[in-house]
């Protein structure tokens, strides 16, 4: 058998409110590619964080090379041959490649200072094992982005690192980048002896490069280890998204005959957004589903005026309109944003339930010169507030000493109070109890019902297929696909899935 | 509805009373003439200014940022005041309106520039500080205002109570009440505070922040020409130097009374009347330790360690005070 490189045994993790892992396992063989693969919130990244130190497990052991390693801080990581290959990307921008790849480390010539031309030496090496054929005093800023993955592969490959993370390499590559970077992956395994674990939600790339396969779901394992050979695109399917749990699930309606109060025609947005068509009609449920970064919140935030759109219409109830600011979608379109970060963009932190909840009505139930006290605001909220049953102990409590579910509730109140026709809600659930979960999911329901229209963004698949009347896939900022949804989950997710995997 | 009444006697403001109270004793007892008529008229029209002066930054700490230019403003208000009156000849009472225009004037540059370019008003109000100032010098030759109308200057000297205390107390307490309503009693108060604490959170509730900050720095110039008008009347005359060179003297007074008053420095929290009793205490503290005698260079010495403390109290705050009020 061979020998294991790292291994997680029953690791547990808990975050305020949510158990991010529970008893996770995990086991990376010497001289492998390993795929971590799981649905956003499944606790992939608690678990990349558990191994490259920046979070603690609660329980669990880790153990490299075989013997049990507590790791405090992402430098203890790196002494024992971690790295991780970000997202975003590492390295400075507005230094050298070779002065990037050898910062950790700088040779000094005799009077103290840089020795240039070691670092071209040195740094050579590394770039040459990777392919690149780059003089190393070129500036990163200079590269494409595919070199820049390459040179921060080099860099952990010059601090000896045995053990590299990629988090979806290759969302920003060209086919033919994703390729050579998956050839040039094989090579450095075979010929320097390190081992791979790969995160993507591509699966096509999995059954190319990964020799096992450990799927995490709800911060369970799902499988452990599992050989590729054993598995096809359909089980991994059912692996990462197959759940028994039973969830709230709206009525099917046939929503075309109703009022349209909203569509939008060829919209073109600055920050990306090509060819957005989309249709709201009153008392309907719209899904936007897709990846992180795939543009949903963004597309909200054209929505509601805060980024420009550039070209295309938005009618709403059947007139042309532009939105400027938020202020302008609340007052004359009365279309409100439940934020995703309710921390940042949601809540006031240092401010107490009652004027958090309220701070949408203040406009509306001032008197002359601008009269509003404490009173008029809490004759207005406190009906919402006792009706989504928060807990807390009177409305002058301050909002940060709330736990996260009732917080999210009071930025459900806020919208409830400013009696919206449009609602988009960004990430209702996310880091929320089962029992709340449940509970905003019937709220968001009602409200359909008694007509709002919403528009809902969600990672979390079973609440999208559980609530929308249709499901919109986004991809890079496009609309890949549109599925009427049936509230079939196996069917539903499995032509979500299409969308976004192809 | 059950609405539950902070214990006063947790606030950061009662215990701001309680050293307030403190400093009156000893300095009372330890020198001569702290209590007399004469020290308690002059220290009325000091402080009367000082809280002026704190209430002017106060505006701009809530949106989180400063208003550096608070001096520069003031003087080159006051000395347009002069220009009106004693060049053009226009009667007190417009001219005063005419004032307070300009300070709101050059309060709303700042909001503009500081909105529009979203660089901190750290920077931007250091550069409208030189520049007004620059611009006032260059105006006015640096020539004093001296033969202001009698009717102006006189109020100034105006003895109420006994001859304890000077009107332009009254003015300041009643600053103090308009603004508290204004914060606490209205739909744009509350806007103000909200846009102060979290910028991206009330923008997304649809409070337009750029609006508010805005009007955070033309509140501030306009309550920086307040404090303008009343120096002028208690000096008699509008002197470039009146604030010391760029207006930088009214800086230390400025800060010192928000802070020890409990307004947060990150924004999205103040106090009112903690501004009044910061002022209050500041101008305690100067005035007993004139009298004691220690020198010039001493005060500035101890204004400046009790600004630290202030400061590093602002840290700390939170955990010994009630964390609920949000305008006081």
């Amino acid at each position: 058998m061979t020998e294991l490189c790292l291994e997680i045994n029953r690791a547990d993790k808990a975050f305020p409110g949510v158990q991010a892992l529970s008893k996770a396992n995990f086991k990376l063989k010497k001289g492998s590619i390993h795929a971590l693969l799981g649905e956003n919130g499944a606790g992939k990244s608690t678990l990349i964080k558990i191994i490259t130190g920046i979070h603690k497990q609660d329980h669990g052991d880790l153990l490299i090379n075989n013997s049990a390693r507590v790791l405090n801080t992402p430098n203890d990581a790196t002494l024992y041959g971690i790295s991780v290959v970000h997202q975003e990307r590492n390295l400075i921008r507005r230094f050298s490649v070779g002065e990037n790849l050898m910062l950790n480390n700088l040779p000094r010539n005799h009077f103290g200072l840089i020795d240039y031309k070691e670092i071209a030496i040195q740094s050579k090496k590394w770039l040459e094992i990777m392919d690149l054929n780059i003089d190393p005093a070129t500036l990163v800023s200079d590269l494409t982005v595919a070199k820049m993955q390459l040179c921060e592969i080099a860099k952990a490959l010059s601090l000896k690192s045995k053990i590299l993370l990629l988090d979806e390499p290759t969302s920003s590559l060209s086919p033919q980048e994703s390729e050579n970077l998956f050839l040039l992956l094989k090579k450095i395994v075979r010929d320097e002896g390190v081992s791979i674990v790969f995160v993507s939600h591509k699966l096509e790339e999995v059954f190319s490069i990964c020799d096992e396969v450990t799927v995490l779901r709800d911060g369970k394992n799902a499988c452990t280890s599992e050989k590729i050979e054993n598995l096809n695109r359909k089980k991994l399917v059912k692996l990462m998204i197959g759940r028994d749990e039973q969830i709230v699930r709206a009525k099917s309606q046939n929503s075309k005959n109703k009022n349209l109060v909203l569509k939008l025609n060829n919209v073109k947005s600055e920050i990306g957004h090509r060819d957005i068509n989309l249709e709201l009609h009153e008392s309907e449920i719209v899904g936007l589903y897709g990846l992180v970064g795939a543009g949903r919140t963004e597309l909200a935030k054209c929505l509601i005026g805060i980024e420009k759109i550039v070209s295309g219409d938005v009618e709403i109830n059947g007139l042309k309109q532009t939105i400027h600011s938020p202020k302008t979608a609340l007052e004359k379109f009365r279309i409100g944003y439940i934020s995703e970060d309710r921390k940042k963009e949601g809540l006031i932190l240092i401010h107490n339930v009652l004027d958090n909840s309220s701070i949408t009505v203040w406009s509306k139930i001032k008197k002359a010169f601008g009269y509003v006290t404490d009173g008029m605001i809490s004759m207005k909220v406190t009906p919402y507030i006792q009706q989504l049953e928060v807990k807390t102990p009177s409305n002058y409590q301050l909002i940060s000493n709330l736990s996260g579910g009732n917080q999210q509730k009071i930025s459900v109140v806020k919208w409830l109070a400013a009696g919206t026709d449009i609602l988009i809600i960004d990430e209702p659930t996310v880091g929320i109890d089962i029992k709340t979960k449940a509970y905003l999911h019937k709220l968001i329901i009602e409200l359909a019902e008694t007509g709002t229209s919403i528009i809902l963004i969600s990672s979390d698949m079973p609440e999208m297929i559980g609530l929308a009347d249709r499901i919109l896939v986004m991809k890079d900022f496009k609309i890949s696909g549109e599925v009427n949804n049936n509230h079939n989950y196996d069917k539903t997710s499995a032509a979500i899935m299409e969308y976004i995997h192809d | 509805m059950t609405k539950k009444l902070p214990n006063f006697m947790f606030t950061n403001q009662f215990g701001l009373f309680c050293i307030v109270i403190i400093f009156v004793i000893i300095f009372s007892s330890i020198t001569d003439g702290f209590t007399s008529r004469f020290n308690i008229y002059a220290l009325s029209r000091v402080v009367a200014i000082d809280i002026m002066i704190g209430l002017a930054m106060m505006v701009v700490i809530l949106t989180g940022g400063l208003n550096l230019a608070l001096g520069a403003i003031g003087v080159c208000a006051a000395m347009f005041g002069g220009w009106c009156m004693e060049t053009m000849g226009i009667p007190v009472i417009p001219s005063i309106f005419l004032i307070l225009g300009m300070g709101s004037f050059l309060g709303y540059i700042n909001g503009v520039i500081t909105v529009k370019t979203g660089v901190h008003s750290f920077i931007v109000t250091l550069a409208t500080m030189s520049i007004y100032f620059g611009l006032m010098t260059m105006l006015t030759e640096a020539e004093a205002f001296r033969r202001l109308p009698a009717s102006f200057t006189d109020f100034g000297s105006i003895k109420l109570f006994n001859k304890y205390v000077s009107p332009l107390l009254i003015i300041s307490v009643t600053a103090c009440l308009t603004l508290f309503y204004l914060f606490k009693f209205t739909d744009i108060g509350r806007k103000l505070i909200a846009a102060g604490a979290n910028p991206d959170a009330a923008e997304l509730s649809g409070i337009s922040v750029n609006t508010m900050f805005i009007y955070c720095h033309m509140l501030s110039g306009f309550l920086g020409a307040v404090a303008a008008i009343m120096l002028t009347t208690r000096i008699g005359a509008a002197i470039p130097s009146m604030a010391g060179q760029l207006g930088m003297d009214w800086l230390l007074p400025a800060f010192l009374a928000p802070v020890i008053g409990g307004t947060l420095l990150s924004g999205g929290k103040l106090s009112v009347f903690g501004t009044m009793l910061g002022a209050i205490l500041v101008t305690l503290i100067t005035n007993g330790l004139y009298l004691i005698d220690v020198g010039e260079f001493w005060i500035r010495f101890f204004l400046g360690i009790i600004l630290l403390i202030a400061v590093i109290l602002d840290k700390t705050r939170e955990h010994f005070t009630l964390k609920s009020v949000i305008v006081s």
